[in-house]
């Protein structure tokens, strides 16, 4: 949720990099802390293991300056890949005012991430986050691999709503911050058209003024007036869709997490503790007085045990 | 309040402080901030030069949100409390209504017991100081969305 403090005349959106495990999620953190200024930007903090590889979360906080009076700043978060750590990845979620979804671009890794893409929806709705009103960018990173899929196919699989996107290779820094562009402003567009009472954007294709850097000629069209995600959007983006694919059956709930993945993926937590804690706040309470009388009982039959053991 | 947005005004984060600021000099504690949950800084008070409190904020909701997960798999609802002992410096933290952690950097000058004494006191202050105003708004410039474009353009600057 996008924090607007009067008093230090400050905006703080946060942003979160998801995709799967190894996709170049905290490589694109790590070049933009490299390559922004020491003053705009704040230390990376890395919760990793020992193989370097994300635990909890990467986090960099970013100052982009003062805008409208407000010195706004983003905080850039990373999720752990790894199809285990689902329950942190839920976590990260909270609270999120954008996404950029890094997708692995080697055709052997498109199962991954459609798996990835159909869990982070499923996070956002246990999360009660409209995933329609979320600004989301999806970045085809590693696009200096041979072995790739097309851009028209990574766009019909996974994102057939026609969201911008960006080509990258994070690990020579190629797309990292044409990415950023895209989610910043989204993000703060986003945020003006909230506050000033408007609905939620209900169309993927930002404005002109905001999507003028970077590739514009890989973006999709921008939709015609009323043009909303749901309503014919699909085949009016830059990939002509005529089937709804995996990614958006998914994505609009038509098939399971699991129906769609050839692995199960932990949701979250497990039924049992959930029932426990329905179990806990359900129990009913002893009262005091109750426990009082308990207690004074069995402290007579203690004192009669003790007189009949050391008494006579 | 818009959906979406969380909006705080000068008067509320005054208040806010005055009222850290007392427990500070209660707790006889080194500083004291005010996070929210999804690890935005509020405000704080005390001796923080020394401190990098945005990247402290993000880990204290992510301490949180962890040891709330902790609490359901046990079948607590929630952990309230969680205090972490250093060799000179010590951390309470320690929930502020639904949506904030207020974190209390002490040493042994003070004790644990004057520390969430207090902090249980300003805690219940500040749940009232930082409900929402009815009605708040922020009001972005018109050309916000403009002057975020051409700063964002010139700050990514390949």
């Amino acid at each position: 949720m996008v924090s607007i403090n009067y008093a230090f005349r400050e905006i703080s959106c946060k942003v979160v990099y998801y995709g799967p495990g190894l996709s170049g999620k905290t490589t694109n953190l790590q070049y933009v802390h490299d390559r922004v200024p020491a003053k705009s930007r704040g230390d990376l903090i890395s919760l990793a293991t020992e193989a370097d590889r994300t635990l909890y979360f990467d986090f960099l906080p970013i100052h982009v300056g003062d805008i409208g009076g407000f010195s706004t700043k983003f905080q850039l978060y990373t999720v752990p890949g790894q199809v285990f750590y689902n329950a942190t990845r839920k976590l990260v979620l909270r609270g999120v005012d954008g996404i950029v979804f890094v997708a692995d671009s080697q055709t052997a890794k498109m199962d991954e991430n459609i798996e990835s893409l159909a869990n982070m929806y499923e996070n956002l709705r246990e999360n009660d986050i409209d995933q329609q009103a979320m600004p989301i960018v999806f970045q085809y990173n590693k696009r200096d691999l041979p072995e790739i899929s097309s851009i028209e196919e990574l766009e019909k699989i996974l994102n057939p709503e026609g969201r911008p996107y960006s080509e990258a290779s994070a690990v020579k820094g190629v797309g990292v911050f044409d990415t950023m562009k895209r989610i910043t402003k989204l993000v703060l567009e986003d945020t003006k058209r909230r506050t000033s009472g408007q609905q939620p954007m209900s169309s993927p294709a930002p404005n002109e003024m905001l999507v003028s850097s970077g590739p514009v000629s890989q973006l999709p069209k921008a939709p015609t007036a009323g043009d909303g995600w749901n309503t014919g959007r699909h085949g009016a983006g830059a990939v002509a869709v005529e089937e709804p694919s995996v990614a958006s059956k998914v994505a609009r709930g038509q098939i399971s997490e699991s129906a769609s993945t050839s692995g199960p993926i932990e949701t979250g937590l497990p039924g049992r503790s959930r029932q426990s804690a329905g179990r806990e706040t359900g129990a009913p309470v002893m009262s005091a007085q109750k426990s009082t009388r308990i207690r004074r009982r069995q402290r007579s039959l203690f004192d009669r045990l003790f007189g009949w053991l050391f008494g006579r | 309040m818009s959906p979406g947005t969380f909006v705080l005004y000068q008067e509320q984060v005054d208040r806010i402080n005055a009222a850290l600021l007392r427990l500070l000099k209660k707790a006889e504690a080194k500083c004291a901030l005010l996070a929210d949950q999804d690890g935005h800084l509020i405000t704080r008070q005390g001796f923080t030069q020394s401190l990098d409190t945005t990247a402290l904020a993000a880990l204290l909701a992510g301490s949180f949100a962890s040891t709330r997960e902790i609490a359901r798999l046990v079948g607590e609802p929630e952990f309230s409390v969680l205090f972490h002992q250093g060799v000179r410096d010590h951390i309470h933290i320690c929930l502020v209504g639904e949506r904030y952690i207020l974190a209390i950097v002490f040493d042994d000058r003070t004790t644990i017991g004057m520390v969430r004494l207090y902090a249980k006191e300003t805690a219940d202050r500040l749940k009232e100081l930082t409900m929402p105003v009815a009605n708040a708004r922020a009001d972005l410039s018109a050309d916000f969305t403009a002057s975020a474009g051409a700063q964002i353009d010139s700050m990514f600057n390949e």
